[in-house]
């Protein structure tokens, strides 16, 4: 039902700067002219009577790396789940306002999650193939969404997305072993592979380096400026320095002890990366970026 | 909803926007229909369930004919008491044992009082040169140690003796809801037929009876059904529950722990692993053969109690409750095994190195770090494999359980009964009657079995660490 409309013409936006700098109060206003993938609007999670985010309203571009950074509890993985409705999973969790793709709300009644999570894929914290062979492991994904190819396309398929995942040349002897033969890094990046097998539109990685050494980590760097040329990437990560080398623009969250004495996460800054490691709008950026924080 | 994404090249073998939608309908459906049939499958549990309760409680309550050999209201009129005033468990000790005096033979009545004495200072039936008689002899009637009995006890006594109350008819709890004139009818029926031999229409009275009440669960066996209970066999139960728990625990964990915590993989662990495993699954009553020709017979002196003791065995062989207890300590030892075994292998590896890089020896370890963290699991599995002991019939029978007993067990080497041997006993008499008790029996069973149920849950919710 949703027209095809100049929105979704997509290019290539990074100087398209949004009008979010103008004045320090604009800094959660997302500007509507900057072709999103996702944004959300005064989107607030719960959990039961707990507000783990408070107002988050964000704009993540079109084929680009956006970055969400922060201490502990500062709803950033939160935020993160729930531009899927991955939160939909965890019981008492709400989420209120709204969270637009391709400027239709996720959240709407008569939207199908399994529709969502489809089209925009995610890849964890923890690698979590599943206890079968790396070849199904890729296969399932495409095949419960109707993959109609024959069986040497499926093959091919698989090829293509474990090339993706820069996997390929270390495990094509190997696809039916277990994917928990997998070092880590590989288990992760077979994740990656695994998300990409279903052609999605956006990947969200929560913390996808976290369990990994620097070799790996790089390596899934390298491949997230390979993938972000087909697919709209957003990031979760500890790792400022990861946030730095890898995203087009970032966002800063954190915690703020609530009225009611609760640790509500929200979100300080959103700034092309590049501005916001070097010169900060926000003291509490800067504070957390250099390592002030307390 | 459509939910579009812009196009992609390579989308040629997805499905299309179109096809996507009808797909997605149909995999929703099927997942529809998948929630349906397992809430099917549920309900079909849960009517089962519920028919096996309803059948248990229907015999359990219901309205009966009785008929009094001596009116209890006439009994307590002739010891002069009004009967409008009075009832039966009004009266004394002294006028309840006189009532046993004036109606009960003087044979019966010896036998009573040697079983266990009326009164400390005097005896009732008995003259006292016969009792020091009888009771400096060779082997004393129980009545010459014991102490006396007291009200309640004799209350029963009178019961069975003066009052001897029959239930001629009984109907089951549904249908004497829904219809109790039919009830009525049938009895008047019954009367005319003359089914009731001797009794006559005027002599019945119908009434409610719980067969479930607290006279029933605190009175001993009897060959009467209107006054038999079930304390010798609820008390035989917590006996076997209590030995079968000292037994299996120990060495089931034990030998758990070992199996999981310092056992390296070799032929012979994984033999014996094997062997467990397959032990879970012998049929209990090959446990039965196995405690009657080890336990019963072979260490007889010890089951017994005879070497535990100079003078004469406590129990003149090795059919006791201690017998018994062992044998379905045996039954649950490989569930109790096996279960703390899946209890031990749950807790993260983590742990175990955390411990063990802290320079701690792999003892330390399991014991401060990972047996508390496995308790909980190791708890449940035991208990509900000592509850699905408590229901077991089969090895008692063989083990040697007695079918008929009055005297409550007093140690691990007394003879015995329990509650599934007293239902399976009295569903095979042929009065109708003791179907009903046999139902009472079953809910006693099952509230047993609650509370160890119970147990393991609040044991485990006490015990229980989050693991992160």
């Amino acid at each position: 039902m949703t027209e095809t409309t100049t929105e979704e013409i997509v290019t290539q936006s990074s100087d398209t700067e949004p009008a979010l700098e103008q004045t320090p109060d604009d800094r959660q206003r997302v500007d509507d002219d900057v072709p999103n993938v996702i944004r959300t609007r005064a989107m607030n999670v719960f959990y039961g009577d707990f507000r783990a985010v408070a107002d988050v309203s964000l704009g993540f571009a079109t084929n680009q790396i956006s970055a969400l950074i922060g201490p502990s509890g500062c709803g950033k993985s939160t935020v993160l789940r729930s531009l899927n409705r991955m939160n939909d999973l965890i019981i008492g969790a709400r989420t209120e306002g709204e969270v637009h793709y391709h400027g239709e709300n996720i959240y709407a009644d008569g939207i199908d999650p399994v529709r969502v999570r489809r089209t925009i894929g995610m890849v964890f914290q923890k690698p979590n193939p599943f206890p079968k062979s790396i070849h199904e492991n890729i296969a399932w994904g495409a095949k419960v969404n109707g993959f109609k190819g024959s069986k040497l396309e499926m093959e091919d398929l698989v090829e293509q997305a474990l090339r993706s995942a820069a996997l390929w040349d270390e495990v094509k002897d190997k696809l039916g072993e277990s994917g928990y033969s997998l070092s880590g890094g590989q288990q992760q990046r077979l994740c990656i592979a695994r998300a990409i097998a279903t052609k999605p539109d956006v990947i969200l990685m929560d913390e996808p380096c976290s369990a990994l050494d620097p070799i790996a980590t790089l390596r899934i760097e390298e491949l997230m400026l390979e993938l972000k040329r087909e697919y709209s990437i957003i990031i979760v990560t500890h790792n400022m320095q990861q946030a730095a080398r890898v995203s087009d623009k970032t966002a800063f969250f954190n915690v703020k002890l609530s009225e009611e004495g609760m640790r509500t996460g929200h979100m300080v800054e959103y700034s092309p990366t590049e501005k916001l490691f070097t010169s900060p709008r926000e003291t509490e950026t800067e504070d957390y970026i250099t390592g002030r924080f307390g | 909803m459509s939910l579009e994404a812009p196009p992609r090249p390579d989308q040629g073998l997805f499905p299309t926007d179109q096809e996507y939608d009808s797909l997605l309908g149909r995999r929703n459906r099927k997942a529809q229909f998948f929630k349906v049939f397992c809430l099917l499958m549920l309900t079909i549990a849960v009517v089962a369930l519920a028919t096996l309760l309803y059948t248990i409680v229907n015999d359990s309550f219901g309205l009966v004919a009785v008929v009094n050999q001596n009116d209890p209201d006439d009994v307590v009129a002739s010891l002069g008491h009004d009967p409008e005033t009075t009832t039966l468990n009004d009266l004394s000790y002294d006028e309840l044992v006189g009532l046993l005096e004036a109606n009960v033979s003087s044979g019966v009545g010896r036998r009573l009082e040697r079983d266990q004495r009326f009164y400390e200072d005097r005896l009732v039936f008995e003259s006292d040169e016969v009792w020091d008689e009888i009771c400096s002899s060779n082997e004393p009637p129980a009545g010459c140690t014991r102490g006396p009995r007291n009200t309640a006890d004799v209350f029963s006594l009178v019961q069975e003796r003066v009052i001897v109350p029959d239930v001629i008819a009984s109907y089951p709890l549904a249908q004497s809801i829904v219809n109790p004139e039919a009830f009525e009818q049938e009895v008047a029926a019954g009367f005319e037929a003359g089914r009731f031999g001797d009794y006559t229409a005027d002599q019945a009275s119908i009434e409610w009876r719980a067969w479930f009440n607290t006279t029933f669960l605190l009175a001993p066996a009897s060959a009467t059904p209107e006054i038999a209970g079930i304390r010798t066999a609820i008390l035989g139960s917590v006996w076997l529950v209590v030995i079968t728990v000292i037994f299996a625990v120990p060495v089931g964990v034990g030998a758990a722990i070992y199996l999981v915590e310092f056992a390296k993989p070799s032929r012979f662990n994984d033999f014996v692993q094997t062997n467990i495993n397959n032990l879970a699954g012998v049929p209990s009553i090959i446990y039965g053969m196995l405690g009657l020709a080890i336990l019963v017979r072979v260490l007889e002196p010890f089951t017994s109690g005879a070497i535990f003791t100079t003078g004469p065995a406590p129990s003149d062989n090795g059919r006791t409750v201690l017998s018994a207890g062992i044998t379905l300590g045996l039954l649950t030892l490989p569930v109790v095994i096996i279960s703390s075994q899946e209890a031990l292998k749950a807790v993260p590896d983590s742990l175990r190195q955390a411990g063990l890089a802290l320079g701690a020896t792999r003892w330390q370890t399991v014991r401060s770090q990972i047996l508390p963290v496995a308790m909980p699991g190791v708890l449940t599995g035991t208990i509900l494999a000592v509850a699905r002991a408590v229901g077991e019939t089969a090895p008692l029978i063989l083990v040697g359980a007695a079918s008929f007993i009055t005297a409550d067990p007093t140690g691990p080497f007394s003879k015995f009964t329990a509650l599934p041997i007293q239902i399976f006993q009295w569903t095979s008499f042929p009065q109708e009657e003791f179907r009903n008790i046999a139902a009472a029996a079953s809910i006693a069973l099952l509230i047993l079995l609650l509370v160890l149920n119970a147990f393991a849950v609040i044991l485990r919710n006490r015990y229980s660490r989050r693991i992160p």
